[in-house]
């Protein structure tokens, strides 16, 4: 097997990246939910309730995103140490810090403490998947 | 309330990452065939380990429709304690001390994070 090793890195970069659109899609979802709800909005119709039709949308594609990350994860863990895998999988609390502040959808605050807080969390992941991790067998 | 659903959720989705890997490693490891992958994920351990995914994934747009996706994100690194732990405990994976390390930042970063 000469290609894998290519393999299991683009599964785990497909997994990080799946999993941080998910967790966008379903704030999203929810976001748009409690619109609808606020607005006394939840219709049998989707189509009268944009709100309403966008949690729905946001929230399935937000678990469509996750779900498939998490097949691209099993992938992972059959050439990977679990302990050395999983912490690699926490690189998108970053993703999903960027995207919450940045994604006019969600637009959250960003603040110092979340900032270096996100920050820390990084480091620690570099830590803790520092060196080796292939499956020993 | 919205601490509780976090934690739960937390819990049932570090016992999923547990049942995968078990999972993974007996019924996966040498497998090539997408069949033999289908046939994979109706075994015990992977069908519990689903069941996990599908009600902390429950607990946790309970939680998203409560909290900032940024503030309630971090909290998901809480998995990595536990299944570090697990790793080490139940797995009996080896876990060098720099990676425990790593644990600690990663809980100094969640505090920081909490406290917004």
């Amino acid at each position: 097997m000469t290609s894998g090793r290519s393999i299991g890195a683009a599964c785990l970069g497909a997994s990080i990246v799946l999993s941080a659109l998910g967790q966008l899609g379903m704030k999203a979802g929810m976001q748009n939910l409690k619109l609808a709800r606020a607005g006394g909005e939840i219709a049998w119709s989707l189509a009268s309730s944009p709100p309403l039709r966008d949690a729905v949308f946001f929230t399935a594609a937000g678990l469509v995103a996750y779900g498939l990350s998490l097949l691209a994860w099993l992938a992972v863990l059959v050439r990977y140490r679990l302990s050395y895998a999983y912490p690699l999988l926490a690189l998108s609390y970053v993703l999903v810090y960027v995207g919450a502040t940045h994604w006019p959808e969600l637009a959250e605050a960003a603040t110092p403490q979340r900032t270096i807080g996100t920050l820390l969390i990084l480091a620690g992941v570099g830590l803790a998947s520092l060196a080796g991790g292939r499956a020993s067998r | 309330m919205s601490n509780l659903l976090l934690l739960l959720a937390v819990v049932l989705l570090s016992t999923s990452q547990v049942l995968q890997k078990v999972g993974a490693a007996r019924r996966l490891a040498g497998k090539q065939k997408p069949s033999e992958w289908i046939a994979a994920l109706f075994s015990p351990e992977l069908l519990a380990a689903i069941a996990c995914i599908v009600a902390g994934t429950a607990l946790w747009l309970a939680v998203l429709y409560r909290m900032d996706v940024s503030r309630a994100f971090p909290f998901l690194s809480l998995t990595t304690v536990l299944v570090m732990a697990a790793s080490r405990f139940l797995l009996d994976e080896p876990v060098e001390w720099h990676r425990w390390a790593g644990v600690v930042l990663i809980a100094c970063g969640i505090a920081l994070v909490a406290s917004t």
